[in-house]
């Protein structure tokens, strides 16, 4: 099966957790097999979220300038996988989501997730390790209850893998 | 995680609910020109059935249900209009718990009523009130 090549729509990825309060995160050669990561993107991990953020890397430079030369110089250095911020619609039940509240509470908890963006039967996965915090739920009035909550990867820690 | 809930759930209990909130008065899904012989009466219209679909290939991924219905009182003596569209105001305006009866109905987190004018229609010889009443469905 080969990879879509096409643009796809946005509404097609999906976010899933590694279940169990103390999970075994995998290794970062792991996160870039598939069959390590599509066991853990199953819908018993799914987490409900709203939509799933930008993922990938934070932009990461050093700045290196000498006084009395023309211009400076911006040298990329190794960046860190971006922060997600995620919406979820609150639901005080949800097993997934009492576990991202769970390691908030913590905050050194490293657990693995899981982006999967799917075309048909065509499924890329990013796979990272991370930490919850900034668990907050909104009861704003004019919709349902929202839980927000931020995943930070560790450092070099996540993988590509597809099913292709 | 949420399944659509069933628009028949919500006719029901809306019938049920206007119904207990003004008996004796009678309460139609639909206007009926027929009814328009009787000094006093109330139809509901319901729209906006909607629960938002989130991220993702999961079909369950959804948001609660907003729905609203209209709320129409007709009634030959203008004054009854108001007195009737007050107590639908005050029973439902804020109100949060079962909806709809034991039978038929369901738990909602809140009904927002909006008041929103009145009329009167010179063929039927009928003054009417017009509300909206949205509920907020947690699934």
């Amino acid at each position: 099966m080969a990879l879509p090549n096409k643009i796809l729509p946005g509404f097609s990825a999906a976010l899933y957790c590694q279940p169990t309060a103390s999970p075994t995160i995998l290794t970062t050669a792991q996160l870039s097999l598939v069959a390590s990561v599509s066991p853990i993107a199953v819908i018993g991990n799914l987490l409900p979220v709203e939509a799933i953020p930008a993922f990938g890397q934070d932009d990461a430079v050093a700045s290196f300038s000498i006084a009395g030369t023309r211009q400076s110089d911006k040298i990329p250095v190794q960046s860190a996988p971006t922060s997600l911020t995620i919406t979820a619609a609150w639901n005080p039940s949800d097993a997934n989501l009492l576990l991202m509240r769970g390691d908030a509470y913590s905050g050194v908890v490293d657990r693995t997730f899981v982006i999967s963006a799917t075309e048909g039967s065509n499924i890329v996965y990013y796979a990272f390790n991370a930490r919850v915090s900034q668990f907050q739920i909104d009861p704003a009035p004019g919709a349902e209850a929202k839980c927000t909550f931020t995943v930070h990867p560790r450092g070099n820690q996540y993988g590509w893998s597809n099913n292709a | 995680m949420a399944t659509q809930q069933n628009p028949v759930q919500y006719a029901k209990a809306i019938q049920y609910q206007l119904n207990s909130i003004v008996t004796p008065i009678p309460v139609y899904v639909a206007f009926n020109r027929n009814f328009a012989t009787q000094s006093k009466f109330i139809t509901w219209m319901l729209r906006n059935v909607h629960q938002p679909v989130y991220t993702g290939p999961v079909q369950s991924v959804k948001g609660i249900d907003r729905p609203t219905f209209q709320i129409s009182i007709f009634t030959q003596v203008i004054e009854d209009g108001f007195t009737i569209s007050n107590q639908i105001l005050q029973s439902l305006h804020g109100y949060s718990g079962l909806f709809g009866g034991a039978t038929n109905g369901f738990q909602i987190s809140k009904a927002d009523v909006q008041w929103l004018y009145n009329s009167y229609d010179n063929d039927e010889k009928l003054a009417q009130i017009f509300l909206d009443c949205t509920l907020d469905i947690p699934t």
